[in-house]
C-alpha cells in the first residue's frame, strides 16, 4: 500500500429500503462539509425525481469526499450509493466490488428485513468490512439493543459498538465517520502494474457521451491513453479523467490504483460500458480482465402500447432516450392484434419494470397499455429444437414441445411471525417449494421458498404485503430453469382471440385462473348491442365461459323544458369514452379493462 | 308571415319536492309567488320589443307546480302576455298541474284566459307507489282533479307517469297503464325514474330496490306496444298522444324551432343561439327590481356537438318518431342524410332503426338505447 492509498477510503452504504441510507449520506455529506447546508438539497444523491418520491435507489451514484480526520489527517472518502432492490443485484455487488467496506444502515424500529440480509450476503461476497449502522434512533419505537443482537446473531458481524445515529436529525454522524477511517481497510492494488478498471455505472450526457464511473484496481489512467473494455474489445482514446464531487466531474491529471473516479472517450452509449467489465489499456494491458462479470439479463417481459395508437413514435423515442441510461432494459417492436404497435419490452425484474412504466408516462407524458408481465420459457421441442418464448402469443402448441421449462427463483422472505401462516398459504397456492424457515428473534422468521418466477411475477407482492399488513419484505434470485406442466391459456372476445391476454398458467392453475380473468373480462367490459361471449380456452377446449349481456337501455328519456345543451353533453361525454376503446374484432374494449383483467390478486378470496 | 315562436314560463314552486325530483323549484316557499309573478311580468314586458316580429302559436306553463298561482296573479301573468307578445288565435296553451293544487275557480279562470291544454302529474295509479315518490296526493285526489278538469271543458288532458319504480315490477306497470288508458286522455307521458343526484332518493339509492336495465327495458317495451293497442301513437320517445294531440310545444325542441323561456332555469333558443337562466328565484326577482335591468342570460358553451348543425338536427329529430325524412334533410342540408350518416343503416338489420317511406327513425327498441347509438353514428366535428 502506498502514501496516497493509506489515506483514501472507498465505501458503499447498503440497507433495506427506507431504512435510511440516502439521508445518512446527506449527513456524510454535509458533515464532511462536501456540500454546504444551504446547498443541500434533500438527498443529494438520488437524483431523479422517482427516486426521490419512492425513496429508493434505482442508479448507483458515486461521490468523492475531502475529509480531515480528527487525527489532523486529510483523507478522500469514495462513497459509492447502490441500489437498493433486488432487481439490481448485480449492480449492486458490482459497487461492492469498488469497495473495500461497506456501511449496513438497519432501522432501529424494523430490525433486519430480507434486503438487508440480502446486501449484507452480497457484501460478505465480496470480501468486504461490514460496518452496521443502526439509524432512526430517535424514534420512540427504537430499540437499539434488540437491533444490536439480531445483527450479532443473524449476520454476524460485531455490532457492540457500533455507531447508533439518527441521519434524520443528524445525531453521531461523527462516530459513523470515525468508523469509516479506522474500520474500513485502505485500498490495496499496484500503480505500475497493468491497467484494471471496474466499471459500476455509467451514464450518457449529450456534450461528453458516456460518463464511465471506475474504480482503479491496478495502474494508472491518464487522457490520451488508448483503453479497451475486455469483454468486447472495443478500443477508445480516452479524453478525460477526473474525479466525482457532490456536484459533479472534477477533471484530474490522472487515476491510480485505489482511486474512484470517472472516464469519458467518445463513448455513444451506455450499453457498450456494461457494469463490471474491466477497462484496461490497449498496449501492455492485463490479460485476465476482473472476475465476475455478466451481462445483466431482463428477465420480465410486457408488451408495452400506446393508449393511442398515434403515439408509437413517442413511445420509441421515449423507449430509445430511457435505453441511452438503462443497458438493462431491451425493448423490440411488436405488434398485436388487439393494441395495434408497441414494444415487448424486458426488464430486471418488477421494480424495475414498474419504474420504467412509471417514467414513460411522466416523464414523456404517455398513456400506456401494459400486457401481464411474462418470464422467458425454455422449450425443447420435440425435433429437438430448443426456444426460448418471452411473448406468451408465441408459445408453441403442446404437441410440438417436448419439455417444457419455467425459471424459478429462491425467495426469501422475513415476516412476524403472525403472518407465517397466511404467508406460507399463499407461497404454496403460488407453487412455491418450502426450504426453511429461521427464526431471528422470538418474533420474526425467515422463510426460504423455491418459487415459479412466473408465480411472482405480476402480483405477489402485493398479496404478500397484504397478508402482512406491510411487514413483511420479500427479496429473490434466480435459481434456474426446471421442467413444468404449462399451457397456454387464451380469450377470445365474441370468437376471436385476444392476443395481449393471452398468457402462460400451470396447467393445475389453468381452470381457476381462467374462470377468475373471465370474471374479471365481463366485470369490466361495457354491455354492447349484442351479447358478447368470453371464453377461455386452451388450445381448442373452451375451461372457462362467461357473457356480457346486450345492452338494453341507454336513454335520456326526459329532456325537460328544452333543455338541449344537457343531452348534447352526455352524447359527447359518451363520444369521449369511446375515443379511447380498443376494437377486438366487433367488441370494444377500455384500456382500464385491460388494466382492470392484469391486476388480478388471487388473495382475494 | 311572421315568424313563429314558443313561450315557456317556468313556475319554480311546489308544495313539496317529490324524492325522484331535480328539476329547479322551492318546495314550502308559495308566499314568494306574488313577487315572483311580478318579476316575470317585468322581465317579458321590458323583453317584449325583441319579439315583436314573432308570433306566438304555444305557450307552456310548465314547473315545478304552475297550478299553485292562485287566479289573482294568473290573470296578471296571462294579461302580461297577452298585452306584452303576439298570440295567435289558436295557439297551444298548456299548463302542468298536480292534483290536490286544482279548484274549479283555478280551472275556470285558466280557460278564460286562453289555456286549452293541462298536463297532470299521475305518476303512478298506485298509492303505495305514490307514497314512495313523495308525491302530495293519492289516486283519489287525481280522479277528482281529473274529472274537474273535464268538467270545466278541457278536451286536451295529458296525464305524466313513470315507470321503473323502486319495488316496481311489470304487472304494476300494467296495472297503471291499464287504469289510466281508463280515464281515456288525450296524451300521455311515460318516463323511466333516474335517480338524480340532489334528490333524497339519491340519498336512499342503497336501500332502493330498482329494477334493472333488462327490466325496464321489459317495461318500455311493455309500455309502447300496450299504448299503441289503446289507440295512442309514439310520437317521441317518451310522449304518446291520440290522432291530431301531440304536444306542439314540446315538438318544437325536437323540430328545431325556436322558443323563448323566461323565469330561472329555463332555456331559450332564439335567433339561431341557446342559452339559460341561472336556477335562483331570489336572483332572478333582484335581477328585476332595478328598471330597464334584464336577468343575465347564459349562452351554451362551444361544443363539438354545434349549434344549428347536421349533428344537432340528427341528435333532435331521431328523438321523434317520425325521424329523419330524406326529402326534409336534402333540402335543409343539400346532402343526403344517408350519404353523410351511412352507418345509420347498420342499425337497421336488428331492428333498432326502421325505414319507412324515405324516412329514418327508431324503433321502440332502438329509442331505449338511442343515446349509445347517436353516440356513434353522429360525427361530433
Amino acid at each position: 500500500m502506498n502514501e496516497k492509498q493509506k489515506n483514501i477510503r472507498n465505501f458503499s452504504i447498503i440497507a433495506h429500503i427506507d431504512h435510511g441510507k440516502s439521508t445518512l449520506a446527506d449527513r456524510i455529506l454535509e458533515y464532511c462539509n462536501a456540500v454546504t447546508k444551504r446547498e443541500m438539497e434533500e438527498q443529494l444523491l438520488d437524483n431523479m425525481d422517482l427516486e426521490r418520491e419512492r425513496g429508493i435507489t434505482i442508479k448507483a451514484r458515486a461521490v468523492r469526499i475531502d475529509y480531515t480526520h480528527k487525527d489532523g489527517q486529510n483523507y478522500i472518502l469514495n462513497l459509492i450509493d447502490t441500489p437498493g432492490h433486488v432487481d439490481f443485484n448485480y449492480e449492486v455487488s458490482r459497487s461492492l466490488n469498488a469497495c473495500e467496506g461497506a456501511l449496513l444502515v438497519v432501522d432501529a424500529t424494523q430490525g433486519i428485513e430480507a434486503q438487508t440480509l440480502a446486501n449484507a450476503y452480497l457484501a460478505v461476497d465480496c470480501d468486504l468490512e461490514i460496518v452496521p449502522v443502526i439509524n432512526k434512533i430517535d424514534l420512540p419505537s427504537a430499540d437499539v439493543d434488540r437491533v444490536r443482537n439480531e445483527i450479532e446473531d443473524v449476520i454476524g458481524v460485531l455490532a457492540e459498538d457500533c455507531p447508533a445515529v439518527s441521519a434524520k436529525v443528524g445525531l453521531n454522524i461523527d462516530q459513523v465517520l470515525d468508523a469509516v477511517i479506522e474500520k474500513i481497510p485502505a485500498p490495496k492494488g499496484d500503480e505500475s502494474a497493468p491497467l484494471k478498471c471496474l466499471i459500476f455505472d455509467s451514464y450518457y450526457n449529450s456534450y461528453l457521451g458516456v460518463v464511465v464511473y471506475v474504480r482503479v484496481m491496478d495502474g494508472t489512467l491518464k487522457a490520451g491513453d488508448k483503453i479497451k473494455l475486455m469483454s468486447t474489445n472495443a478500443q477508445y482514446d480516452v479524453v478525460e479523467v477526473g474525479h466525482l464531487n457532490a456536484f459533479g466531474l472534477q477533471k484530474a491529471d490522472s487515476l491510480s490504483a485505489g482511486e474512484v473516479g470517472y472516464i469519458t472517450a467518445s463513448i455513444k452509449t451506455v450499453s457498450e460500458t456494461r457494469v463490471g467489465d474491466t477497462v484496461t489499456t490497449v498496449e501492455n494491458g492485463a490479460t485476465e480482465p476482473l472476475q465476475g462479470f455478466k451481462e445483466a439479463l431482463p428477465m420480465v417481459f410486457s408488451g408495452i402500447y400506446p393508449a393511442d395508437g398515434a403515439r408509437y413514435n413517442d413511445l420509441r423515442e421515449a423507449l430509445e432516450k430511457l435505453q441511452l441510461n438503462d443497458a438493462a432494459l431491451s425493448f423490440e417492436p411488436e405488434t398485436s392484434i388487439a393494441l395495434g404497435f408497441g414494444f415487448r419490452c424486458g426488464f430486471l425484474g418488477l421494480l424495475h419494470m414498474e419504474i420504467i412504466q412509471e417514467r414513460l408516462e411522466r416523464e414523456f407524458n404517455l398513456d400506456l397499455i401494459t400486457t401481464a408481465p411474462s418470464v422467458i420459457y425454455k422449450i425443447e421441442k420435440t425435433n429437438g429444437e430448443t426456444i426460448y418464448i418471452d411473448n406468451p402469443s408465441n408459445y408453441p402448441s403442446n404437441d410440438t414441445i417436448a419439455t417444457a421449462y419455467e425459471p424459478t427463483v429462491k425467495a426469501s422472505i422475513i415476516t412476524p411471525t403472525e403472518f407465517v401462516g397466511g404467508i406460507m398459504d399463499l407461497c404454496q397456492d403460488r407453487r412455491g417449494i418450502f426450504k426453511d424457515m429461521k427464526y431471528l428473534d422470538s418474533q420474526r422468521v425467515e422463510l426460504h421458498y423455491i418459487m415459479p418466477l412466473n408465480e411472482i411475477v405480476y402480483d405477489f407482492f402485493d398479496a404478500l404485503k397484504s397478508r402482512s399488513k406491510g411487514y413483511a419484505s420479500l427479496d429473490y434470485e434466480l435459481a434456474g430453469y426446471e421442467p413444468s406442466n404449462l399451457v397456454k391459456l387464451d380469450f377470445l372476445l365474441n370468437g376471436e382471440i385476444v392476443d395481449a391476454l393471452t398468457f402462460i398458467v400451470h396447467s393445475e392453475k389453468a381452470y381457476t385462473r381462467a374462470r377468475k380473468i373471465a370474471e374479471k373480462l365481463k366485470e369490466n367490459i361495457s354491455r354492447q348491442l349484442f351479447e358478447i361471449p368470453i371464453q377461455a380456452a386452451i388450445g381448442t377446449k373452451v375451461i372457462a365461459r362467461e357473457t356480457v349481456k346486450a345492452l338494453r337501455k341507454d336513454v335520456l328519456a326526459k329532456c325537460y323544458g328544452g333543455d338541449i345543451t344537457r343531452k348534447k353533453k352526455l352524447l359527447e361525454k359518451q363520444k369521449e369514452g369511446k375515443k379511447k376503446m380498443r376494437r377486438l374484432g366487433s367488441v370494444e374494449v377500455t384500456p382500464e379493462a385491460f388494466m382492470a383483467v392484469l391486476k388480478l390478486d388471487d388473495s382475494e378470496k | 308571415m311572421s315568424k313563429k315562436l314558443g313561450l315557456y314560463i317556468h313556475i319554480p314552486f311546489c308544495k313539496q319536492k317529490c324524492n325522484y325530483c331535480d328539476f329547479y323549484s322551492l318546495g314550502c316557499q308559495e308566499s314568494k309567488i306574488p313577487s315572483y309573478i311580478e318579476a316575470l311580468c317585468q322581465h317579458i314586458k321590458r323583453e317584449a320589443p325583441l319579439y315583436k316580429d314573432y308570433e306566438i302559436d304555444t305557450v307552456f306553463l310548465g314547473g315545478g307546480t304552475p297550478s299553485l298561482v292562485e287566479p289573482k296573479e294568473f290573470e296578471k301573468l296571462a294579461d302580461t302576455i297577452k298585452g306584452s307578445l303576439k298570440i295567435i288565435q289558436d295557439a297551444e296553451f298548456s299548463i302542468e298541474a298536480n292534483p290536490g293544487t286544482l279548484t274549479k275557480e283555478k280551472l275556470n279562470c285558466y280557460i278564460k284566459n286562453g289555456v286549452n291544454r293541462i298536463s297532470i302529474g299521475l305518476q303512478s295509479t298506485s298509492d303505495t307507489e305514490l307514497k314512495a315518490l313523495g308525491r302530495i296526493h293519492d289516486l283519489k285526489e287525481f280522479k277528482e282533479s281529473y274529472s274537474l278538469a273535464r268538467k270545466c271543458g278541457l278536451n286536451n288532458i295529458n296525464i305524466d307517469i313513470m315507470y321503473g319504480l323502486p319495488n316496481q315490477r311489470l304487472d304494476d306497470l300494467a296495472k297503471t297503464i291499464e287504469n289510466v288508458c281508463e280515464f281515456n286522455p288525450e296524451h300521455i307521458s311515460a318516463y323511466c325514474l333516474k335517480i338524480e343526484e340532489n334528490t333524497p332518493f339519491y340519498k336512499m339509492r342503497d336501500s332502493l330496490i330498482l329494477p334493472n336495465d333488462d327490466e325496464e327495458y321489459e317495461m318500455y317495451i311493455y309500455l309502447c306496444n300496450e299504448l299503441k293497442k289503446q289507440g295512442y301513437e309514439q310520437y317521441e320517445i317518451s310522449n304518446f298522444s291520440k290522432k291530431g294531440a301531440r304536444c306542439v310545444h314540446n315538438l318544437k325542441y325536437w323540430l328545431s324551432e325556436e322558443y323563448i323561456g323566461f323565469g330561472p332555469s329555463a332555456h331559450s333558443y332564439f335567433n339561431g343561439k341557446r342559452y339559460y337562466y341561472e336556477d335562483s328565484v331570489e336572483k332572478y326577482i333582484k335581477s328585476l327590481e332595478c328598471v330597464d335591468n334584464l336577468p343575465k342570460k347564459h349562452y351554451e358553451e362551444e361544443t363539438a356537438l354545434k349549434e344549428n348543425s347536421m349533428d344537432e338536427y340528427v341528435m333532435l329529430k331521431m328523438r321523434l318518431s317520425d325521424g329523419i325524412n330524406e326529402q326534409d334533410f336534402k333540402e335543409k342540408f343539400g346532402v343526403s342524410f344517408i350519404s353523410e350518416y351511412p352507418s345509420v343503416l347498420s342499425y337497421i338489420k336488428n331492428g333498432y332503426v326502421k325505414q319507412e317511406n324515405n324516412s329514418y327513425s327508431f324503433t321502440p327498441k332502438g329509442f331505449f338505447v338511442s343515446n349509445y347509438i347517436l353516440s356513434q353514428i353522429l360525427k361530433f366535428n
